[in-house]
């Protein structure tokens, strides 16, 4: 027994021992700057030993109250790869109605390297910072650590203090190195509430605790007593004592966050916390509320003056609606006329945006706004003239999945109609999408659609069509191992919408040059392309081919891949294993259509044998079926995709699934002399 | 007599209108508009020399925007700096007829920092007008005027922007004060437009007018090899309070020296005693070199700041030295100050890095001319060169980066041009050296040496300190021919002193063969297949140039399953011809379960005339061929 306690606490004082980390600024020990490598993640170019946000809340009676965030770093840097964490910069916004700003004070940063078994230390002079007025909203305040080598330490601290009280950065949890220790507290005074929204793959639980904070008031009364006596002026003080709760995030060996190829948006993944304002309650004053649920966060959009008014906004567009609608009758007519027109005399600016920007008005006669401007507008139009349409709050690819109920959550706005009792989703910023056919950067989970009352309802913003891909070749093999014939390609859907984007600013010339490098560079002659601008439309392409060496000639026998110059030759998945879904961006169905006449004198000796596989849950599948007469090779390829995002759990089966389709387009047909 | 009603009409309309009918885009030129997304209708600047301490730049910028891909010609944007002051900047859009559709003024623009990449701050700041286009085509009219204290640097003459832009009138003239700030013009490639060029006492002015587009093509020389324009340099001027007269190379050097160098590579003495316990007990002023050299490396990085006289002033060794950082100029100085002080002498030098070799020209010395700073390091007769930036390459090895071009040697009594170390042809050398092992199931195991020099060194080492990931996805890439490639197993040796680098891969890849009933195919190429096809061009217009030539060679054995035979073997090849050689062979041996593959592949560096770009591009196609042939085996 005795024994045993006394094995205890060897075990604990040895556990204490090696564990005494000093976190205490600039207590550097030997051990940390002789680490040659980071134990957990030996790839690590540079490493977090220890990490300390802190967000509090100040009051200044002059100003009232402000966000203080308290920031302090120490990295290990392993490699000269490491060498970029050794610059740091903040961005600092500021108003550009006010003169309201953010402001950066209390640096202090050094270097530690080991010199000869001695801890060395570099400190940052003041005039190494440089503050950068990167445009009207933001400056950038900048440093680089003096004498950073691999194997140095770098620490600092600074302090954020900014006005915008109503809204804290995303606090982020992880980072693209590891992170050994961190502290992170966020106290917030009772008047504001906040609701935190976490995000990414990291399991985090706050420590949930409170503290009293005081505010003193200086309250100055002048007084007289009346006829010639001076006035005076008192001074009182009175103290308002308030509640601060504490949420403490402290989190040991946090992994690297590691890029993978085929991920939309890797920051969708980065573990952090969003803290959404939910209402301000000052003492005798009325709640103000902002966001707690989604009918709540629409509301705050929708009462927004560049949001809900701008949709009744429908006085400038009288005359030339009823213009356009001259012809219209059906309620489908006025709504392709309406998002037509719109998508025509409209022009996007490039900036996403749910607000909008000039206004609508002022859009219209400029021709020219942000997503907001233009797709409000169309939801303005389309109500004017009897349609049921509504805005549809969207969150983009590359600003995440909205999982949470938060203003922030949406960045882009899109315009619906309801025709029959169906959801029709419209977004006229590009001049080639379609009813239902909304851009790339909107197809992202769920959006939420704003009834006249206000409320809303969630709305999938999922490629409502599988997008086609035909290609029909008549082709004959030539003794010298070349081919020559013609193709026919059909586009649907995406697919030409994604043609039309890209080509069709392409001048003829260019658009075969590409044509030919990607197909084996062959010579395309006679070339027609059909429907090109006509939306809607599939477009079909048409062309007389002939291109070398599709065929090995050893011997006397000819060995080819049926699939010609359209064989799948590579698998494009190459990783072992992913830890991130796979975004197709929609639903897609191949198509290949091919007869090749043999040469005469030869005779097929073998060819591959029709083969069908598919996916789990049927995502998606793969038909080959080939079959050959004494003259004629025939085949026919469907590879459909019928889901547009497949998860982590189905990587190795369609790692597989490509393998399998690889090898079966790769197969050789052999054909040998009569 | 349509054309002569439109012009009836567009007359009409400008007097109802506010028209602008010099601006309209419909009665173009058509050979201005053949392969040109935007053309650029005017483009006029006038550069006042008032005084060797006063220049004005004004410029006059209209471009017709024909479509989407046009939009980035517009070039409605300007540069300031403390010593550089925009004092009147706007723009007008006009439509098609010439109509104006809005006009921008000073506060329209957005201002913004003009800093790069690898900077961490720089005064550099940008105005520009960000427009969306309303409708195709549109005019944009740019007008904008600077003013400096610099007339060190003048800006140099394009007659045409780049690729895919066409000029229909261009003019450049430069009025001078006094005849010794006028400028000494160079002009080149103005043999094929259509250039009228003026003098008087105080002015020079030239004018071109319809100048059509050129469209890009690979292998071609550089843009600025055969593009119109006109350099100009300046005899005398002032450069941030530093006045210059400059008529040679040397002077250039001289002034470079005296003025912004000298003095500026004092040391603290613990940095001193430090160099010199570096160097203890060594004699040898190159092995003092490469101690120095691997010091730096060790001990700073690159991270610029430029502010002032930065632009072409390094930072002091002493401010280096503290925060162990600086930029190329910073980090030149600081090393040639620690070789000083290790009794090492070094040159500070001027060069134009790039893959592109651009070299100073020996007739016209241009203090502007450069881009990057190296150090030239002389020992028994021989410049040794070194890049104070790269914490990586080897001691004298500089890559491709700024290899085999005309230089600037600054020295304390002057300036002198010499060529850097050029890396040629089979100097650029690969040795791949393979046994790969073909199984019945198809799969394959092999092991793979590859060993590297001259430019071929530079683009392998470097991998060396990648990532366990990168360096997987780099080789799964490299050999993306073979499916399902694992890689097991990798090693590198860095052969500093020889400048050689060798990989040790070994990998296993199933399905590598294809399978036809009794018979199985595969590639005998698995690892140096050069699949590379120049494009084609159906009217090649520019002549042919290989940048770079190289050697590769490759042996490879390969065994075969124990139960199959070869059935056929595929040719073996010999070509030679002006742009190289290539040669494969194809052996049988050890009673024919194995085969050797012996293959050479030479591409020699040179400039050729365009009616030979399509002889190289069959060689090329041949190559690619060959390296694709496959072996047949058949079930014993």
């Amino acid at each position: 027994m005795k024994q045993s306690l006394k094995l205890l606490i060897l075990v604990l004082l040895s556990v204490l021992y090696t564990r005494a980390q000093d976190y205490k600024f600039g207590k550097i020990s030997e051990e940390e700057l002789a680490e040659k490598y980071d134990i957990q993640d030996s790839s690590a170019v540079a490493s977090v030993l220890y990490r300390e946000y802190k967000i509090r809340y100040e009051y200044n009676q002059s100003t009232g109250f402000e966000v203080v965030t308290d920031i302090r770093e120490r990295i290990k840097i392993y490699k000269k790869e490491g060498f970029d964490y050794a610059t740091v910069s903040e961005r600092l916004y500021k108003s550009d109605v006010s003169s309201e700003k953010e402001s950066f004070k209390n640096l202090k940063a050094y270097t530690y390297n080991l010199v000869d078994g001695n801890v060395e230390e570099t400190k940052l002079k003041g005039s190494d910072t440089f503050t950068e007025e990167i445009s009207k909203y933001y400056n950038e305040e900048k440093f680089t650590l003096p004498n950073v080598k691999e194997g140095s330490i770098i620490e600092y601290s600074y302090t954020v203090d900014s006005p915008f009280y109503y809204s804290l950065d995303e606090v982020i949890l992880q980072y693209d190195i590891p992170i050994r220790k961190q502290e992170i507290a966020i106290a917030t005074p009772e008047y504001f509430a906040f609701k935190p929204n976490f995000k990414g793959y990291l399991q985090v639980a706050p420590k949930m605790s409170s503290k009293t904070g005081k505010i003193s008031i200086q309250n100055r009364s002048r007084s007289s007593d009346g006829g010639f006596s001076v006035s005076k002026t008192t001074f009182s003080t009175s103290n308002i004592d308030y509640i601060i709760s504490v949420s403490e995030f402290n989190m040991d060996n946090v992994p690297a966050l590691k890029e993978e190829n085929y991920v939309n948006n890797i920051n969708n993944y980065r573990s952090a916390i969003n803290y959404e304002l939910q209402y301000v309650n000052f003492p005798q004053q009325p709640i103000k509320s902002y966001s707690t649920t989604w009918d709540k966060v629409v509301e705050t959009i929708y009462d927004s003056p560049d949001f809900g008014k701008q949709i009744d906004n429908t006085n400038f567009f009288k005359n030339k609606l009823s213009e356009i609608l001259a012809n219209s009758t059906t309620d489908v007519e006025k709504m392709s006329t309406i998002y037509f027109f719109v998508q025509q005399h409209m022009n996007w600016n490039g900036y996403y945006g749910k607000y909008t920007d000039k206004g609508v008005k002022t859009a219209f006669v400029e021709k020219a706004g942000n997503a907001a401007d233009i797709n409000l507008m169309l939801v303005a139009m389309l109500r004017e003239a009897g349609l049921k349409s509504y805005p549809v709050l969207v969150s983009t690819k590359n600003n995440g999945v909205p999982l949470f109920p938060t203003r922030e959550g949406f960045n882009y706005v899109i315009a619906s109609v309801e025709i029959n009792n169906a959801i029709v989703l419209l977004d006229a910023t590009n001049k080639y999408s379609e009813p239902d056919m909304i851009p790339n950067r909107a197809l992202n989970w769920f959006g939420r659609l704003i009834k006249e009352d206000g409320s809303s309802t969630s709305i999938a913003l999922n490629a409502k069509t599988q997008s086609q891909e035909t290609n029909m070749i008549q082709a004959t093999l030539k003794l010298d191992g070349s081919i020559e014939g013609m193709m026919r390609t059909m586009y649907s859907d995406y697919n030409a919408y994604n043609y039309r984007n890209a080509y069709n600013d392409v001048s003829e010339d260019d658009y075969l040059d590409k044509l030919e490098e990607r197909n084996n560079g062959m010579e395309i002659s006679n070339f027609i392309v059909e429907n090109k601008k006509q939306l809607g439309q599939s477009i079909t392409e048409k062309f007389e081919f002939s291109v070398e060496n599709q065929a090995d000639i050893i011997g006397d026998k000819i060995y080819f891949s049926p699939t010609l110059f359209k064989t799948t030759s590579e698998n494009p998945f190459k990783l072992e294993e992913r830890n991130y879904p796979i975004d197709f961006g929609y639903p897609w169905a191949e198509k290949l259509l091919i007869s090749i006449k043999i040469p005469e004198g030869y005779k097929v000796e073998s060819a591959p044998k029709s083969v069908a596989m598919s996916l789990p849950k049927d995502a998606g599948s793969f038909k080959y079926y080939i079959n050959d007469t004494p003259t004629e090779i025939k085949i026919t390829v469907n590879f459909n995709m019928n889901t547009s995002i497949i998860g982590t759990q189905d990587y190795s089966a369609l790692k597989e699934f490509y393998r399998l389709l690889v090898e079966k387009e790769t197969e050789k047909v052999v054909l040998s002399k009569i | 007599m349509r054309l002569f009603a439109l012009l009836a009409v567009l007359f009409f309309s400008q007097s109802v209108l506010s028209q602008n009918l010099e601006y309209q885009s419909l009665l173009i030129d058509q050979t201005l508009k053949d392969d040109a997304n935007a053309i650029v209708r005017l483009d006029e600047i006038n550069i006042h020399l008032n005084s060797i301490k006063d220049m004005i730049v004004s410029k006059k910028r209209v471009v017709t925007v024909l479509n989407k891909l046009g939009d980035d010609f517009v070039h409605a944007r300007e540069w300031y700096n403390n010593s550089v002051k925009i004092s009147n900047i706007q723009a007008i859009i006009y439509d098609q007829l010439g109509n104006e559709l809005e006009k921008f003024k000073q506060k329209d623009f957005k201002d913004v920092s003009a800093v790069g990449g690898g900077t961490l701050y720089s005064d550099s700041r940008v105005l520009y007008l960000e427009y969306t286009p309303i409708t195709y085509p549109y005019t944009v009219e740019f007008i904008v005027e600077t003013k400096t204290q610099n007339t060190g640097y003048i800006p140099s003459w394009y007659f045409l922007d780049g690729y895919l832009i066409s000029t229909e009138k261009s003019s450049y003239s430069i009025n001078y004060s006094s005849p010794e700030l006028k400028p000494i013009l160079k002009e080149k490639n103005l043999e094929n437009i259509n250039v009228k060029k003026t003098e008087t006492t105080n002015s020079i002015t030239y004018k071109a007018s319809n100048i059509p587009a050129i469209k890009y093509e690979s292998l071609g020389p550089s843009f600025n090899n055969f593009a119109p324009r006109v350099v100009p340099r300046m005899v005398n001027f002032n450069y941030e309070g530093y006045l210059g007269k400059v008529n040679s190379w040397n002077d250039i050097g001289l002034w470079m020296y005296s003025n912004l160098i000298q003095g500026q590579d004092n040391l603290t003495e613990s940095t001193k005693s430090k160099v010199h316990s570096l160097i203890a007990n060594v004699t040898d002023d190159l092995e003092k070199a490469k101690i120095i050299y691997k010091y730096v490396q060790d001990n700073t990085r690159y991270i610029s700041v430029q502010v002032g006289i930065g632009g072409l002033q390094p930072i002091s060794a002493i401010e280096v030295d503290r925060v162990k950082y600086g930029d190329c100029k910073g980090l030149s100085n600081y090393t040639k100050a620690l070789l000083k002080e290790a009794g090492v002498t070094s040159y500070y030098t001027h060069v134009e890095a790039g893959n592109d070799k651009v070299s100073f020209e020996s007739d016209f010395p241009d203090l502007w001319a450069g881009n990057h700073v190296i150090l030239a390091i002389p020992y028994k007769d021989k410049l040794y060169w070194i890049d104070c930036t790269s914490q990586i390459h080897p001691f004298g090895f500089i890559g491709d980066f700024t290899d085999g071009r005309q230089a600037l040697l600054i020295k304390p009594d002057g300036g002198e041009l010499v060529t850097t170390t050029s890396y040629i042809d089979e100097q650029n050398f690969q040795k791949l050296n393979a046994t790969y092992s073909l199984s019945e199931d198809n799969t394959i195991e092999a092991n793979i040496v590859i060993k590297t020099k001259g430019i071929q060194y530079d683009n392998h080492f470097p991998i060396q300190d990648d990532s366990e990931d990168d360096i997987i996805k780099h080789y799964k890439e490299n050999w993306s021919g073979i499916n399902n490639l694992n890689i097991k197993e990798y090693n590198f040796e860095n052969d500093f002193e020889n400048v050689e680098f060798t990989e040790n891969i070994s990998v296993s890849a199933t399905n590598y063969g294809t399978k036809s009933g009794e018979r199985i195919l595969f590639t005998v190429n698995a690892f140096n297949n050069n699949d590379y096809l120049p494009k084609r061009y159906r009217n090649r217009k520019l002549p042919l140039e290989i940048q770079r030539g190289f050697l590769d060679e490759d042996e490879l054995l390969i065994n075969i399953p124990e139960d199959y035979k070869v059935e056929a073997l595929p040719n073996a090849k010999e070509i030679e011809n002006e742009y190289g050689s290539y040669i494969t062979s194809f052996e049988k041996i050890n009673e024919e379960k194995s085969i050797i593959y012996k293959r050479k592949l030479f591409i020699r560096e040179g400039s050729y005339p365009k009616e030979k770009y399509d002889d190289y591009r069959n060689f090329r196609k041949e190559v690619s061929n060959s390296d694709n042939s496959k072996i047949v085996l058949i079930k014993k």
